[in-house]
């Protein structure tokens, strides 16, 4: 198990792949560990992609800080791992949390990345966001990592996704109650406490850039996604049928699909960003279609937009 | 060596040789938090944050109870030297860098409390076959549910506006205590056939 180091603390990193091949790393959601990008590993690297995942600081075998993680040093463990990769295309895509550590890696080191795929995130808290985030530290606080947990399975996953696994939650549970610890979810939760909004700085970020976005997200609804496509020049939105804020957990081998394609698009210069949407396939391998002309990709009904 | 209690007994209950190793560490390291907040405990409260130490005093002491009672004790000839060495670390030592002695005691208070609460995690040993009602696994998961509760008057202290001058000072006592707890609590494990899978 490789570690890198950051001043006096360990992050825990993995490597699969072919070492010359373009590179995807990926970045945890907040509860989560490297292990739930499994799926990922093998289908990228079965399509010629090497795979960097790690564990951020807080997170699973990484160190876990005692008392305050900032994000500035989670983009810098981040830019460890990247270094470790060499000279090769490198394309950056995390979850929600990860998400946003992603985009601040985009922000502050975009030189270095030949795409990024935020997915389910934000730059910046609405008002929305910001009180569920205070509910949820409430809720770790006086009920630990199980019913942050209870309270996030059926915000982020689909009836169709928990119907099967109602009666064995617990086991689904488990692996992360065991690998994250009440004071690290709650350091990494509390690094908010002086979060400034991204999006000033969305539109520094030079890549090609593929935004995805569950249809029914809560926790992370369209608008938030929207504020990511408008800023950031080369990008498009994607949204995924169907899914929730968790999709990476639910629709892997559809998620792990668009990556690929994203990654490949970009290398063969076939990628044109220019802030379009378009809705994903339901299945992987299926055709990305266009949001249909005239309506809005804000609204939950058919609302014919408005042109900016 | 296993990451969790095991063999288990025929009505999946954690063996009494792991139960008195793992029992014997945290009455030793809470009933030290015990005695040293009773220590700092005035009599009559004069201030809120009192009114909380006061609680932390009595969890402490619950945590003391309830696990002689739930243990199946048998005899650890380890125990006699593993308890000396065990008590030695608790003792308070001011946090170097905060010239004020009493926020420097209180701030050492602090950092070990927050670093038993944080760190040693007993119910994370118990694998999914455990007997749910059975005391000593019971006493686990209430004594790891109630720290996480009670390291918040510490996270609070520690990251309060009177120790933010120090946040270095602070930062570095607290990875030093949680580092130093870590490992007695891995030894301790470890005599008893319990690997800890995050202390290289």
């Amino acid at each position: 198990m490789p570690f890198l180091r950051h001043g006096s603390y360990r992050i825990r990193y993995e490597l699969d792949g072919p070492a010359n091949a373009p590179t995807y790393v990926l970045v945890n959601g907040l509860t989560q560990y490297a292990e739930l990008w499994a799926a990922y590993r093998e289908a990228l690297v079965a399509r010629q992609f090497r795979v960097a995942t790690f564990d951020l600081l807080g997170q699973g075998t990484s160190d876990k800080p005692a008392l305050f993680i900032s994000q500035d040093d989670q983009v810098a463990a981040l830019d460890l791992l990247i270094g470790e990769l060499g000279d090769g295309p490198v394309f950056l895509s995390g979850i929600s949390f990860g998400g946003l550590i992603a985009l601040r890696y985009a922000i502050t080191h975009g030189k270095r990345l030949s795409g990024l795929v935020p997915m389910s995130c934000f730059a910046e808290l609405s008002p929305q966001l910001l009180l569920l985030g205070n509910a949820m530290r409430t809720g770790l606080i006086l009920g630990g990592t199980g019913y942050l947990q209870d309270l996030l399975l059926p915000m982020n996953l689909s009836d169709q996704w928990l119907k099967p696994l109602l009666d064995k939650l617990d086991s689904v549970k488990r692996q992360g109650w065991l690998v994250n610890d009440v004071y690290a979810l709650q350091n990494l939760m509390e690094s908010f406490l002086d979060f400034e909004p991204l999006t000033p700085q969305l539109a520094s970020i030079g890549v090609p850039t593929m935004i995805l976005n569950g249809e029914f997200d809560f926790l992370t609804p369209r608008a938030l996604h929207e504020t990511l496509r408008v800023q950031i020049p080369d990008s498009s939105l994607v949204i995924i049928p169907r899914a929730y804020h968790a999709f990476t957990l639910e629709k892997p081998a559809l998620t792990a699909d668009l990556l690929a394609r994203f990654a490949e698009d970009v290398l063969a210069g076939r990628w044109q960003g220019n802030k379009t949407v378009w809705i994903a396939p339901e299945e992987a391998g299926g055709a990305l279609v266009p949001f249909p002309a005239g309506y809005d990709h804000l609204r939950a009904i058919p609302t014919q937009g408005t042109n900016p | 060596m296993s990451e969790f209690f095991g063999p288990l007994d025929s009505e999946c209950r954690v063996p009494p040789r792991q139960q008195t190793r793992v029992a014997a560490f945290l009455i030793s390291a809470h009933g030290a938090l015990a005695r040293q907040f009773a220590f700092t405990l005035p009599m009559k409260l004069e201030s809120a944050w009192q009114t909380e130490l006061n609680a932390q005093y009595h969890r402490e002491s619950e945590i003391v109870s309830v696990l002689l009672r739930a243990t199946t004790w048998v005899p650890d000839l380890a125990l006699s030297y593993m308890a000396a060495s065990w008590e030695t670390v608790w003792f308070p030592t001011p946090t170097e860098g905060i010239a004020d002695r009493t926020l420097a005691t209180a701030a050492s208070l602090a950092t070990l409390a927050h670093a038993v609460h944080a760190s040693i995690r007993p119910a994370a040993l118990l694998p999914v076959e455990a007997n749910a009602s059975d005391p000593f696994v019971m006493a686990l998961r209430r004594i790891e549910f109630e720290s996480s509760r009670l390291m918040q008057a510490q996270i609070l202290f520690l990251k309060g506006p009177e120790l933010a001058p120090y946040r270095n000072a602070v930062s570095a006592a607290l990875e030093r205590r949680h580092a130093e707890i870590g490992k007695l609590w891995a030894e301790a494990l470890e005599g008893v056939g319990i690997a800890m899978p995050r202390v290289q």
